[in-house]
């Protein structure tokens, strides 16, 4: 399998500008707003949440005051006895739903192999679709509230969910090719941003009408999405007749193409070990390493932890934001999930601008360094800003400015960071069992921080949440450090095609 | 509702039910107290008799007229709790506004285009519009995909 370092040997642009039919440009459409439905439906949940909590819990008075009446209205609830055990329990689906996602990845990837994309994709968002309207919609129309009923819906739904990512880059990785399409790309991995800014957009407009309402609009939505991705979607040009993209791209690493668009601003990653045998339809068979051995390569484990601490605070910010505003400030939900657009706004701008700067200077370290050190900056500033709108956008957007771009960055990079050892070197699934120990670590460490964000919340304040990011921004930094020291690695512009977005 | 001369030694259970009443007579009967919750409910009550070592329930703010006389005590002319100072104690929440509940007691309803669990809704969701505008996009888009794409695609 090709050499990690050596992936641009020649931009394939020439085969995307000739060969650019309207299969194309429909193939691209579809897939960036299929994998957009599925993020917006994720997002419906954080934005929801203020709601969901007051739902579940009686009203609380301080005690000198007396009950309130009527007793339906007020505090006929008592899934939970106070908000707080209520917020507990939010921070824990979110948990359950990154493991269950994380594990629906791997089995995807195998499954995948053997499927119809398609059938797999429209499969995914539609039964996607059908449980978080089972979790949202009926639950409330039923008024069956139960807290094993939601965690089992919320696993369905995250080994549904996980269906589409590799089904998307595969599909794109037919049509697009596998070399050279750091433009398109590098737009195209805006989809899960952009499924945040809209699935924060609908929840705000429908959820004066009631929380079952926002679910109600993005489960009909993707469900829809899922229909007409079934009707139209062309998974290869080979259905068509067109020719397939070269084998002469096959050289250039599968995995570290699959990595860059992989982590939109928010995504959970993949096993993309199984994404690799997926995509790569391929002949050399290299010399796996074993998954332990993959483990003990020298920074792997810094690496991972590393990469878990940035992805745990990217994480809680898509996850917590909207909940934050409404709680700390006590704007209005509506109001809190318009706001939390501004940060995925900066997230896309700083992938794109730094990744920019990046491929000028073609060193990609001091840019994230910079960038990082910001990042505590910017979330300190954010953690004091005042009860101003105007103001907290800005700050929001810059903290997604500078907490965004260098996560898109680095887990792009990943693969080409550590494959440079020898043992990784040449063999493409040793490198992607690397990047699938890697990626996985960063999620379960993002999984878990988000039960910690709402312990700590629960216990200490938000205030106090800030310093665990500040905290983690740090770890990061200083783990980055360590693991260049383990490299001594210079500098690494040979992969600055694979800054994306 | 004349219940005098009951026999009664505590307030019935079934009086709860009677919130519709007017008038309501409770004198010679022997009851020693009026627990607090018992005439929740009870809006339209302007007319209400009891033997004299009861008070009238919500104090003699909450009526216009309390008079005693040899064995019983009228209260008469239920007045809005909402007005007096009771309510400002403490406020309704937010979407909601105070209402009267019964003698000195009150409640709080949803403002107008509020409604549910806590008044956090607000108007009713357009079900057939959305409905509407979705399925038709969702065929008239699946159709056209379906025609340019998939048409000639041959299952591999």
């Amino acid at each position: 399998m090709a050499v990690p370092g050596s992936f641009w040997r020649q931009p394939a642009n020439r085969g995307l500008v000739s060969h650019c039919t309207h299969h194309h440009i429909v193939v691209f459409l579809l897939t960036f707003f299929s994998y957009s439905l599925l993020h917006a439906s994720r997002r419906t949940f954080s934005n929801v949440k203020a709601s969901i909590s007051s739902q579940w819990t009686p009203s609380c008075l301080n005690s000198t005051a007396p009950e309130l009446r009527p007793y339906e209205l007020w505090n006929s609830s008592h899934l939970f006895s106070n908000a707080e055990e209520a917020t507990l329990f939010l921070g824990t689906l979110d948990t359950i739903f990154l493991f269950s996602y994380a594990v629906g990845l791997f089995v995807s990837g195998i499954v995948g192999d053997r499927l119809n994309l398609r059938w797999v994709l429209s499969f995914g968002m539609c039964s996607s679709a059908l449980v978080v309207f089972s979790f949202g919609t009926l639950t409330e129309w039923l008024h069956f509230y139960n807290k094993w009923f939601y965690c089992c819906l919320w696993v369905v739904n995250g080994l549904l969910q996980s269906t589409g990512w590799p089904c998307v880059v595969a599909v794109m990785g037919n049509w697009f090719g596998k070399a050279g399409r750091g433009f398109v790309f590098g737009l195209w991995s805006a989809c899960a941003s952009v499924g945040n800014i809209l699935g924060a957009f609908l929840a705000s407009c429908v959820l004066k009408y009631g929380y079952e309402y926002a679910f109600l609009v993005t489960a009909s939505v993707q469900f829809a999405g899922g229909v007409i991705v079934f009707f139209g979607l062309l998974t290869s040009p080979k259905e068509v007749g067109l020719p397939e993209l070269g084998a002469d791209e096959d050289e250039v690493s599968v995995e570290e193409d699959a990595n860059r668009p992989l982590m939109g601003n928010d995504d959970v990653d993949d096993d993309d070990r199984n994404y690799s045998i997926q995509a790569t339809d391929n002949d050399n068979q290299p010399k796996a390493i074993g998954f332990f051995q993959a483990c003990c390569l020298p920074g792997v484990v810094l690496y991972s932890l590393a990469y878990a601490c940035l992805k745990l605070v990217n994480y809680s910010f898509f996850f917590w934001l909207p909940f934050y505003l409404s709680n700390n400030f006590g704007w209005k939900e509506a109001e809190a999930d318009q706001l939390s657009i501004w940060y995925d706004v900066g997230g896309i701008i700083g992938g794109t601008v730094q990744g920019l700067i990046s491929d000028v200077l073609q060193k990609r370290a001091p840019v994230l360094a910079v960038s990082l050190l910001f990042a505590v900056g910017s979330l300190f500033g954010y953690s004091r800003s005042p009860n101003s709108k105007p103001v907290n956008a800005v700050i929001m957007a810059i903290t997604g400015f500078f907490i965004g771009g260098p996560s898109n960055m680095i887990s792009s990079a990943i693969s080409a960071d550590l494959g440079r050892q020898d043992v990784v070197k040449g063999s493409s699934e040793a490198l992607a069992t690397v990047t699938g120990i890697v990626d996985g670590t960063g999620s379960i460490g993002a999984a878990v921080g988000q039960y910690l964000v709402s312990l700590i919340q629960e216990n200490l304040g938000w205030m106090w949440v800030f310093y665990f990011f500040i905290l983690m921004v740090r770890n990061h930094l200083f783990l980055k450090i360590l693991v260049k020291a383990q490299f001594a690695i210079g500098g690494f512009w040979e992969n600055l095609g694979t800054v994306t977005s | 509702l004349d219940l005098s001369n009951c026999s009664l030694h505590s307030v019935p259970p079934g009086l709860a039910e009677a919130t519709a009443a007017i008038v309501l007579d409770l004198t010679e009967n022997p009851l020693t107290t009026l627990p607090n919750g018992s005439f929740l409910g009870f809006i339209h009550l302007q007319s209400l008799l009891l033997p004299l070592p009861l008070e009238c329930p919500g104090g003699s703010d909450a009526w216009q007229n309390v008079t005693a006389d040899g064995s019983s005590r009228l209260c008469q002319g239920q007045r809005n709790p909402c007005n007096s100072s009771v309510e400002l104690a403490w406020p309704c929440p937010e979407n909601s506004a105070c209402a009267p509940d019964g003698p000195g007691l009150v409640q709080c309803l949803c403002d107008n285009p509020f409604h549910g669990y806590k008044c956090l809704r607000e108007g009713t969701f357009p079900m057939l519009l959305f409905s509407g505008i979705l399925g038709t996009a969702t065929v008239s888009l699946s159709l056209l995909l379906w025609g340019t794409q998939r048409r000639k695609a041959k299952t591999p």
